[in-house]
């Protein structure tokens, strides 16, 4: 393992000291996305908006992400323009909060960070916590110009020429997911999926070894471990992540993109839940 | 006529006429007094069941007195990891089936739920809010199975 090694973009995770003192900043605007819908609702970091990945990022129709006007009035609700920089944070270590980055990002939002450690962090550290919901006056967020889906996500026909070309897939479920023998994971009712087992070719690195029992990330030289000597992942290969719908492979997907400076990875949202109950799609167990 | 208990029709009343906003305020006001519905020191239990299920993120122990007139007494212990959703349908039960038969607990439809939470807020990740009401039905089973069986 190589010794000393640094993220690739350290500029993107915060700490919950360095956000404490941060809360007012303007041009900095922080977004909890959490699992449990309730939750803001509780007590949320002072000054956070919340952004929730269904009711806000999710058509309500179609199994898509919302318009690029959709997502203009968005931001523009919550008092973001382009030049904001956004932090996320949220519940199950970040899984949330790096989907809706991940979601901010398809619509080429670039100023994005994460909070290192997530709302259990903070919270554990006994750091404050409001019910009161800011009022920020509405501003004008110009509508992107198209949505970056080629760029950071994969759909079946890519995870598919994926699987057939032999290229990366990273597997970030659960090892019983990954083997067939669960169709859902561990402490999660069923979500519907026919068929168990992963996608021909795929690797199974479970998303929690990227981060330590507080749910902080690991050390470069750790990560780099894990996936690049691990999954002898080359940088400039395509990488693709899934899970069961998407945003336990979001966190991959951002370990990879900013910790470890991988250029062309993707995330594929429809993920199991979509190749599992797709007919003739191939599937190994292992 | 309802099919739910006096009480849980009371909440459901409640809840169906509120506007969305105010039925999530409610739902973390009933969170927020799912503690008081835990075991109190010295009470004794007809049945305790405390168990971690593979469907629910942390361990929650159910707890049932029978009082002199058979009516069902609940406590609940909820272990930190669970969902705020669970902790308010905690409280809403605990007070809407209180002094319920278990019998008729038994035959409680599960079809309230989405009256008191809303539709929005059911979701695929959020079904275990109908965890606590399976648990509070298996404590009466297995608390009737017992009385049937020291019958015999």
């Amino acid at each position: 393992m190589s010794d000393n090694l640094e993220y690739a973009h350290p500029e993107v995770l915060v700490s919950t000291e360095w956000l404490a003192g941060h809360l007012n900043e303007p041009g900095l605007r922080i977004i909890e996305s959490n699992e449990d819908v309730l939750l803001y609702s509780t007590g949320h970091i002072p000054g956070a908006v919340h952004i929730d990945w269904r009711e806000d990022l999710q058509d309500p129709l179609v199994r898509d992400y919302i318009s690029p006007e959709a997502f203009a009035f968005l931001c523009g609700r919550h008092g973001i323009t382009p030049e904001t920089t956004c932090v996320f944070y949220g519940d199950k270590s970040n899984w949330w909060a790096t989907y809706a980055l991940w979601a901010f990002r398809l619509f080429g939002h670039t100023n994005v960070k994460v909070l290192n450690g997530g709302r259990d962090k903070w919270v554990k550290e006994g750091r404050p916590l409001t019910k009161e919901k800011p009022s920020r006056p509405a501003v004008s967020y110009p509508v992107p110009p198209k949505r970056y889906d080629a760029e950071i996500r994969a759909f079946y026909q890519e995870a598919l020429a994926q699987s057939q070309n032999k290229l990366p897939l990273i597997d970030v479920r659960s090892p019983g997911e990954f083997s067939g023998e669960v169709t859902h994971m561990p402490e999660y009712p069923q979500e519907g999926v026919l068929r168990g087992g992963h996608i021909p070719g795929a690797r199974s690195v479970p998303w929690k070894k990227a981060v330590y029992d507080d749910g902080t990330f690991k050390s470069a030289d750790e990560l780099h471990g894990i996936y690049t000597e691990g999954c002898g992942l080359d940088q400039g290969q395509e990488i693709v992540a899934y899970c069961r719908i998407g945003e336990r492979s979001s966190h991959t997907w951002f370990v990879l993109t900013y910790l470890l400076g991988y250029g062309n990875v993707r995330n594929y949202d429809g993920s199991w839940t979509e190749w599992g109950n797709t007919v003739r799609a191939p599937i190994e167990r292992s | 006529m309802s099919d739910y208990p006096e009480k849980l029709d009371a909440i459901i009343a409640l809840f169906e006429g509120l506007p969305e906003e105010e039925k999530r305020e409610n739902l973390i006001a009933y969170a927020d007094q799912a503690r008081r519905h835990e075991p109190k020191p010295g009470e004794t239990f007809d049945l305790e069941d405390v168990r971690k299920d593979e469907e629910c993120t942390d361990t929650v122990g159910v707890f049932l007195k029978l009082d002199p007139d058979q009516h069902a007494h609940f406590r609940i212990t909820l272990g930190p990891q669970v969902q705020t959703l669970t902790k308010a349908m905690t409280a809403i039960l605990c007070k809407g089936l209180d002094s319920s038969t278990p019998e008729s607990i038994l035959e409680l439809p599960a079809d309230f739920v989405p009256k008191i939470v809303g539709g929005q807020l059911v979701r695929i990740r959020s079904q275990t809010v109908y965890y606590i009401l399976t648990r509070m039905k298996s404590a009466c089973r297995v608390y009737l199975n017992r009385r049937r069986a020291q019958a015999d």
